[in-house]
C-alpha cells in the first residue's frame, strides 16, 4: 500500500509553558499540494521543523512516506527537499559552489533541470552569497531544492523576498511538480498563491489545525457573504440566527450568514430591500473568519 | 504629566534615541571590563603575595634573581626580569607581559564584537535608522569601548592599590596605579585595533583574524627583541614592547605612554573616520563579490568545514611553527637557567635531561595553551553553523546529526594532532639548527604530549554542545581560561591539589624535561572520548537551537 507523503498523528510540541502545536493530525497524499495558513506564531514553522526532524516532538509522531521522521530521518530526507523562509547559506561560497555542495549532500541532481532553473530564476551563480540580495538568496535556495526533483517538497514561506515575476516563476515550478506527481506542503502568507496552487488548505491557529479541506469544502462549511442595500432604514440584525460580522455603511449592510438563510430572509422580507447580493467567501475572508473580529480567537480574547 | 513637561520629555526622548548605540554597547563593555579587572587584580595579588610568602629571605630572593635575572630564553617568553629580588620587581616580571597579551586578546574580542559583531547581526542597521549617522554610531561604539577600558583600569587599579597596602607587599599608591595602567595598556591599544579591524573586514571573524595576526606579529617582534640577540631597539617598534618599556615599579619610563596613547587614538579615530566612508555591512578591504567556482573540497560536510576554516587553520599552523622555531633556537641559552645551580644540574642530569630539554618542557606549556584556543575555536565553529541556521541546509538532506558532529570532531582532533606534531617538529628544527642537543623522537613525543589537554577541552565543548548549545562556547572558554588561570597562579601560590587537578593543563607532564606520562595522557583521551559520546547522544535528541 502506498503510504501518504506526510502523515502526523497527535503531533504535539511544547516550549516550556507555550503550546506551539497541539495534537495535530494531518495527511498529505501523494501528488497532492496542501497549503498551510496561519498567523505568525500559529505553529506552521514548528510543524515543518517537526516533519524534518529538526525539533523533537513532545508527543505524537510524524511520518514521511511511512518513515518515522525522528528515527528514520536520513531515509526520509532522501525523498524530500525543503526551502526555509530565510535562506541562511554560507556567505563566502558562490551560488554555483552552494548548489554543487547541496547537490552532493543530497546525492542526486537533475543537471539539465538545474541549468533550466538557474535561467528561469535569472540567477547569477558566480556571485558570492554575501553579495546576493535577500530575494536572490531565496532564489538560490529554491533552485537547490527543486533541482533534486524530490518526491516531496516542503516549502516554508518560499517566496519571501521574491519579486512578482519570480513569484510567477515559482508558481510555474510548483505547477510542474504537481504534474509530475510530486507532493507539496506549502506554508505561506500569500493567500492568492495558496488559493491558486493548493488542492487542500489547512488553517492553523494557536497550534491547532482548526480547518482543512478543499476551497469548495471550506466555502460550503463556512458563512455566506450577504450584502443588502435598503430603500430606507437599515434594520437591526443583531438577534437573527446565524448572522454575524454585521457592518453598516449608509444604507448598505454586509454580514456573514452561517447555516440556514431563512431567519435572515424573514427579517428582510418586510424591510424594504433595494438590492441583495450574496457570494461565497474568498480565502482571505475564510482566513480572517478564524482570526479577524468576531472570530473564535477574538471572542476568547486571544487576539493581540 | 503636565503640558509643560512635554518639550522636556521630547528632548529627553531625542537624546535617548540618539545615544542608542552607546547604551546598547556601553553596558556590555563596562560589565566585561569590570569582570576582567577583577581577574587582573586577583592575578596580581596571587603573584605578589605568592612571592612574598615563598621567598621570605633576602638570600632566597638573591638566588632567584641570579637564576632567572639574566636569562634571555626566559626574557623571550615573559619579558626581562629586573629587580626580581623585590616583590615589586617580581610582580612586574610575572604580570606585565601576561596581562598585556591577555588584555590585548580581550580588547580584540570586545572591540570586534561590539562593532563588527553588531553589524553582522543586523542590529547596527536598525540603530542607524534612528537619529544618528554611521560616523556618530561609530563614535558611540568607540565611546563604549572607552568606558569598558576605563572600568578595567579603575577596577585593576583599586585592587592593585589594595594589594599594595599589605605589609608583605608594600606598593606605594602612585606606583601601584602606574603599574595598573601599564598592565591594561595592551587592552587599550587592541580595543582600538579591534575597532579599526571592524572597518576593514567584512565579518567579525575576519576582523578578529586581522587583529590577532597583528598581535601575533607584535608578540614575535617582542620575543626577538628580548632574546638577547642585540636587537633590543626592536622594542620601540611593537606595542607590546612599549608596554615593557613602561617598566612599572622598577625603572618607570612614562615616555613610553606617548606611543601607546598616540597609537590607540590614531586607531580609534581612523575607525570612526572610516566608518563614515563606507556602506553599512561593507568592508574597506576589497572583497570580491564574484569568483570562479572552486569545487574541489565541496563534496560534503568535511570538505565544507575545511574550506570554511582554511585561513584560520593556516594562520594557526604558521603561528605554531614560527613560535616553535623561535623556542627551539633559544632553547640552548634558555636551558642554562636549569643548569646554573649545582642542585638543579644534578637533578636534571640524573633524569638524563639537558638544560635545553628542561627549558622546552617549561616553554611548551604555551603550545598547550595555544592548542586549547584551537580546540575552543573548533567548538565555536560547529556552534556557529547551528546558530546561524546554516547547519539546517545539511541536516534537511540525507545526513544524520551524529555523523555530521562526528565528522566535525574528527576534523578537530586531526587539527589538534597536526598542531601538536607541528609544535614538536618546528621546535626540534629550531633546536637542531642551534645544536641544542634535543632528540627528534623526544620532541615529537613532547609535541603530541600537548594534545590531550586540548582534546579534553574539545570533549567538554562537544558535551555542552549536545546538552546546552547556547552556552557551549562560553563554557568551553571558561574551562580553558580557568585552566590558564590555575596554571599561571599555581606557580606563585600553593594551591590545593584538588584545585590544581581541575586544570586540563596540570595533568600534562612537562615533556621533554620529563618523559611523557602516557597513563595520564590516556586518561585524558578517555575522558575526552566519553564526553564526546555523551555529547553525540544528547545532540541527536534535542531541538536544533538558533542564537
Amino acid at each position: 500500500m502506498d503510504e501518504p507523503a506526510i502523515r502526523t498523528s497527535g503531533l504535539t510540541k511544547h516550549y516550556g509553558a507555550t503550546r506551539a502545536l497541539v495534537n495535530l493530525d494531518l495527511e498529505v497524499g501523494r501528488g497532492e499540494v496542501v497549503g498551510c495558513l496561519g498567523a505568525n506564531g500559529a505553529g506552521k514553522t514548528t510543524l515543518i521543523r517537526l516533519l524534518l526532524g529538526l525539533l523533537i516532538p513532545t508527543g505524537g509522531r510524524a511520518e514521511i512516506f511511512g518513515l518515522d521522521s525522528q528515527r528514520q530521518t536520513v531515509e526520509a530526507h532522501r525523498r524530500l527537499a525543503y526551502v526555509a523562509g530565510e535562506a541562511n547559506l554560507w556567505p563566502n561560497l558562490t551560488g554555483e559552489e552552494t548548489l554543487h555542495l547541496l547537490g552532493r549532500v543530497q546525492g542526486r541532481v537533475d543537471e539539465p533541470y538545474r541549468a533550466e532553473l538557474i535561467e528561469r530564476f535569472e540567477l547569477d551563480p558566480t556571485k558570492k552569497v554575501r553579495a546576493l540580495s535577500k530575494g536572490n538568496r531565496q532564489k538560490l535556495a529554491l533552485v537547490a531544492a527543486l533541482m533534486v526533483r524530490p518526491e516531496l517538497l516542503i516549502l516554508d514561506e518560499p517566496t519571501s523576498g521574491l519579486d512578482p515575476l519570480m513569484e510567477q516563476a515559482f508558481r510555474h515550478c510548483v505547477g510542474e511538480a504537481r504534474e509530475r506527481g510530486q507532493s507539496v506542503l506549502l506554508s505561506s502568507h500569500i493567500l492568492s498563491e495558496v488559493e491558486v496552487l493548493c488542492d487542500r488548505i489547512g488553517i492553523l491557529r494557536d497550534g491547532v489545525l482548526v480547518e482543512i479541506g478543499t476551497m469548495a469544502q471550506m466555502r460550503h462549511l463556512s458563512a455566506l457573504i450577504v450584502q443588502v442595500t435598503f430603500d430606507d432604514r437599515v434594520p437591526d440584525l443583531s438577534g437573527v440566527a446565524g448572522v454575524s460580522m454585521v457592518e453598516v455603511e449608509g444604507r448598505t449592510l454586509t454580514c456573514q450568514v452561517k447555516g440556514p438563510v431563512e431567519p435572515l430572509l424573514q427579517v428582510l422580507a418586510g424591510a424594504g430591500v433595494h438590492e441583495l447580493l450574496s457570494r461565497e467567501p474568498s480565502l482571505e475572508e475564510l482566513f480572517l473568519s478564524h482570526y479577524g473580529p468576531g472570530s473564535p480567537r477574538e471572542a476568547s480574547g486571544d487576539a493581540h | 504629566m503636565t503640558l509643560t513637561d512635554a518639550p522636556a520629555d521630547a528632548r529627553r526622548a531625542r537624546a535617548t534615541s540618539s545615544t542608542a548605540v552607546y547604551r546598547t554597547t556601553g553596558r556590555r563593555a563596562i560589565v566585561s571590563g569590570a569582570g576582567w579587572g577583577l581577574i587582573f587584580g586577583v592575578y596580581v595579588a596571587a603573584q605578589a603575595l605568592g612571592y612574598a610568602t615563598s621567598y621570605k629571605t633576602a638570600a632566597s630572593r638573591r638566588l632567584l634573581a641570579s637564576e632567572f635575572g639574566s636569562n634571555p630564553g626566559i626574557s623571550a617568553l615573559v619579558g626581562p626580569a629586573h629587580h626580581i629580588n623585590t616583590v615589586a620587581g617580581f610582580t612586574t616580571w610575572k604580570c606585565l607581559a601576561v596581562l598585556a597579551v591577555t588584555g590585548a586578546v580581550w580588547g580584540i574580542l570586545l572591540g570586534t564584537k561590539l562593532l563588527r559583531g553588531e553589524e553582522d547581526a543586523g542590529r547596527w542597521e536598525l540603530l542607524l535608522t534612528g537619529p544618528t549617522t554611521r560616523r556618530g554610531a561609530a563614535v558611540q561604539a568607540v565611546g563604549a569601548l572607552a568606558s569598558g577600558f576605563a572600568t578595567l583600569l579603575v577596577v585593576t587599579s583599586v585592587l592593585v592599590v589594595l594589594i599594595g597596602r599589605s605589609p608583605k607587599v608594600e606598593f606605594g599608591a602612585g606606583a601601584a596605579g602606574y603599574f595598573a595602567l601599564a598592565s591594561v595598556s595592551g587592552a587599550l591599544m587592541f580595543l582600538a585595533v579591534g575597532a579599526l579591524a571592524s572597518q576593514l573586514a567584512s565579518t567579525r571573524r575576519q576582523a578578529a583574524g586581522y587583529a590577532a595576526a597583528l598581535l601575533g606579529a607584535c608578540y614575535a617582534v617582542r620575543m626577538v627583541a628580548d632574546s638577547g640577540l642585540g636587537l633590543g631597539w626592536l622594542l620601540w617598534l611593537t606595542p607590546l614592547g612599549w608596554v615593557e618599556q613602561l617598566r612599572p615599579f622598577t625603572r618607570p619610563d612614562p615616555v613610553a605612554l606617548v606611543p601607546i596613547v598616540l597609537f590607540s587614538l590614531a586607531a580609534a579615530l581612523a575607525s570612526v573616520w572610516l566608518a563614515g566612508r563606507r556602506d553599512v555591512g561593507a568592508s574597506l578591504l576589497r572583497d570580491r563579490s564574484s569568483a570562479k567556482a572552486r569545487l574541489v573540497l565541496l563534496s560534503g560536510p568535511v570538505g565544507l568545514a575545511l574550506r570554511q576554516m582554511r585561513s584560520t587553520l593556516l594562520a594557526w599552523a604558521g603561528g605554531i611553527t614560527a613560535y616553535g622555531l623561535v623556542l627551539g633556537s633559544i632553547a640552548k641559552t634558555g636551558g642554562k637557567i636549569f643548569t646554573s645551580s649545582p642542585t638543579l644540574r644534578l637533578f636534571f642530569s640524573r633524569l638524563g635531561v639537558t638544560g635545553a630539554q628542561a627549558y622546552l618542557g617549561f616553554a611548551l606549556l604555551i603550545m598547550a595553551m595555544a592548542l586549547g584556543f584551537v580546540a575552543v575555536g573548533q567548538v565555536a565553529a560547529a556552534r556557529t553553523e547551528e546558530s546561524t541556521g546554516r547547519l539546517e541546509n545539511l541536516l534537511v538532506r540525507p545526513l544524520g546529526r551524529v555523523p555530521w558532529l562526528h565528522e566535525r570532531s574528527v576534523i578537530a582532533v586531526s587539527v589538534l594532532v597536526v598542531g601538536g606534531l607541528l609544535a614538536g617538529l618546528s621546535t626540534w628544527l629550531g633546536a637542531a639548527i642551534e645544536h641544542a642537543g634535543v632528540g627528534f623522537t623526544s620532541m615529537i613525543d613532547a609535541g603530541l604530549n600537548v594534545v590531550p589537554p586540548a582534546l579534553v577541552l574539545l570533549g567538554v565543548g562537544i558535551l555542552v554542545f549536545g546538552l546546552w548549545p547556547r552556552v557551549a562556547v562560553k563554557v568551553t572558554y571558561a574551562v580553558l581560561l580557568w585552566s590558564l588561570f590555575v596554571e599561571l597562579i599555581g606557580g606563585a601560590v600553593s594551591l590545593n591539589h584538588w584545585v590544581l587537578d581541575t586544570s586540563t593543563l596540570h595533568q600534562m607532564a612537562p615533556a621533554p624535561s620529563e618523559p611523557v606520562d602516557w597513563t595520564s595522557a590516556g586518561a585524558m583521551v578517555a575522558i575526552a572520548v566519553a564526553a564526546t559520546l555523551v555529547g553525540y547522544h544528547r545532540f541527536a535528541r534535542r531541538d536544533l537551537a538558533g542564537e
